[in-house]
């Protein structure tokens, strides 16, 4: 056996070590990233996921910040970019128009004060709820909270 | 499965496999490597090879789909690749002993016999809270198990240590399944008293101190479990126990002065073996410099460091180093074994496989609702970690020698089928994780009214 041909197949023998390892890493990247799907539970009265912090990314003007879609699957990984006002429902002009039953025509509206996420309910028939809580008035959203609206799950993302 | 939730997490089988047969690939691919280094010509058994590892890996992938869907994806892949490359590099350690000594076919079968215990904890283990109400008798069995050895006729001694027992002609190491018996005690009575052991009852000074009540059923079998090995002279499983059961009992209470007295009672015990024991001298002497008595007691380190440096960047390749030379190549210094042809690259991916397995495991804790879960989930993490480190850190002479396996990868049967077995138990743990997650998205999925009336 030439040498010069072992050495080639020991690299590649490394490389597959390698690449086994970063498949790995990726599988656990994705699922961080989608696994915040398991929705909190409802009226179990646990707490918030612990990585909600202040938002204090947001420094553009007007706007910026997005929220992405964890729940349904088929759907997750989809964004919305925001502006300084936009509300959430199934009637065609919304601005974060979600094609799901259980959300009414014009189920909620984010907006920003003071360079702050708010949510507020807009009568929905099933109600929207932050963290698993289902609120009242306008709520305070911080990155990474969970917003629920019908059978869909956003999440709060900058 | 159906439902929106599910189609993410039934993937997660479907990751798995890929990973697997990667892990496979990448076993089967040393295989060649190794035997080309001795002929120009694939190894004659190869498919038969690949089969026997596509099936072993097939069938604990099997029993997850049946058994446990939900289950994290990345654990059975990891074990399966350290396993297949510590395969390898026995078979390697193989070609250069004769034929009555050779260990692969015996490895192989305790890998068979591995998953076979894998596959036995998926399917009998079905709820993680059957381990919690029954902790007294695991407690009994893990203590009877310590105590086996000692046993007159059953129990026999090797290396110095009187940790084995002969039934007919299968030996056994007993206290592998001890290991993973007191993590399941020690997290059902530390969930149910860490209220206890948290507020602390007694004051002394600035300090509060538990109730010695409380304390006291734990220490007393930990007492036991560190005297036996200390009249066993197994040196590792010692440190890796008091090591488990101070980080558990830390993680279970979050108070620091735990972990302080530990740091204490270890550095007592050590500073005590040093002085009283010739063997711990003897290690640590080594430790400090092993070149002082490179013919003798340095030997085997000095070996080890020879062969990790031979390696180089990316080893001398499979099959043309001389690994053989260290003593013990197929158990405690399989690291360097792997190193020297694999090299510093090959090294480092296996301790990089490894930080992913014990990444991954504590992940499973972490997730897991109940505090019993939790607890279990983290000493089983926190075993193959520290075992690891210990066994890393002393063929590279980071820290003194104490012999305990490389989970996976070393040769020997009672850790591989141990090993297998913490790895199901988390997947488990893992599984029941998400399937709470799933019933609460259905639940509540099930509490909504179509809005296609409403305005």
């Amino acid at each position: 056996m030439p040498e010069g041909l072992l050495t080639i197949l020991r690299l590649c023998l490394l490389a597959l070590l390698y690449l086994f390892l970063w498949r790995v890493l990726r599988v656990i990247t994705l699922e961080l990233r989608v696994e915040r799907l398991a929705v909190p539970p409802v009226g179990t009265g646990s707490p918030p996921p612990a990585r909600a912090r202040p938002a204090t990314t947001d420094r553009r003007r007007g706007g910026g910040g997005r929220v992405v879609v964890v729940e349904p699957s088929a759907r997750a990984g989809e964004a919305f970019a925001l502006g300084e006002e936009e509300t959430i429902g199934r009637a065609p002009g919304c601005g974060i128009r979600l094609d799901d039953t259980y959300v009414s025509q014009v189920h909620a509206r984010l907006y920003r004060r003071d360079r702050r996420l708010f949510v507020e309910d807009l009568g929905s028939t099933n109600g929207t709820f932050v963290n698993g809580t289902r609120i009242g008035g306008p709520v305070r959203l911080r990155r990474g909270d969970r917003l629920q609206v019908g059978g869909t799950v956003l999440e709060v993302d900058r | 499965m159906s439902g929106d939730g599910g189609t993410f997490l039934t993937d997660r089988r479907v990751r798995e496999l890929g990973l697997g047969l990667l892990a496979a690939l990448v076993t089967a691919g040393g295989y060649v490597l190794l035997a080309l280094s001795e002929a120009p010509a694939l190894p004659p058994d190869l498919w038969g090879f690949l089969a026997v590892v596509l099936g072993l890996f097939g069938l604990g992938h099997l029993a997850l789909r049946r058994l446990a869907p939900f289950a994290d994806a990345t654990l059975l892949p990891l074990a399966a690749l350290l396993a297949g490359l510590g395969f390898v590099t026995i078979a390697r350690l193989d070609l250069a002993v004769p034929p009555e000594r050779r260990l692969a076919l015996t490895q192989a079968v305790w890998v068979g016999v591995g998953m076979a215990a894998f596959v036995g904890t998926v399917a009998g283990v079905r709820r993680v809270r059957t381990l919690e109400r029954y902790r007294y008798s695991i407690l009994l069995a893990g203590v009877v198990a310590l105590l086996l050895p000692l046993v007159p006729g059953l129990g026999y001694e090797a290396n110095g240590a009187r940790l084995w027992i002969r039934v007919g002609t299968l030996n056994f190491q007993p206290g592998e399944a001890a290991k993973v018996l007191l993590v399941v005690f020690f997290a059902a009575y530390l969930t149910d008293h860490r209220e206890v052991l948290t507020t602390g009852s007694r004051r002394l000074g600035r300090l509060s101190l538990p109730d010695a009540r409380h304390l006291g059923p734990v220490l007393v079998p930990w007492g036991i479990s560190i005297l036996i090995m200390v009249n066993q002279k197994d040196l590792g499983s010692s440190l890796l126990f008091f090591t488990v059961f101070v980080a558990m009992l830390y993680m279970a209470t979050g108070r620091l002065a735990y972990l302080l007295a530990g740091l204490l009672l270890f550095s007592g015990a050590a500073v005590f073996a040093y002085r009283n024991f010739t063997h711990v001298t003897d290690r640590v002497q080594t430790w400090l410099d092993p070149w002082a008595d490179v013919q003798g007691r340095g030997y085997q380190l000095a070996q080890s460091l020879f062969a990790l440096g031979e390696g180089g960047l990316t080893g001398t390749g499979l099959g043309l180093g001389r690994p053989d030379l260290i003593p013990n190549a197929a158990t405690d210094f399989v690291l360097p074994a792997l190193g020297e042809e694999l090299g510093f690259a090959g090294t480092l991916a296996v301790l990089a496989a490894f930080l992913l397995l014990v990444g991954r495991a504590f992940r499973v804790a972490v997730e897991a609702p109940r505090p019993f879960s939790q607890l279990f989930a983290a000493g089983l993490a926190t075993i193959l970690g520290v075992q690891t480190f210990v066994i890393v850190g002393g063929v590279t002479r980071v820290i003194p020698l104490t012999g305990v396996t490389l989970p996976f990868v070393s040769y020997g049967g009672s850790s591989l089928v141990a090993n297998f077995v913490i790895v199901a138990l988390l997947l488990r743990i893992s599984d029941e994780t998400a399937r709470g997650a799933l019933d609460d998205a259905r639940r509540r999925a099930r509490h909504l009214e179509p809005a296609a009336v409403a305005p």
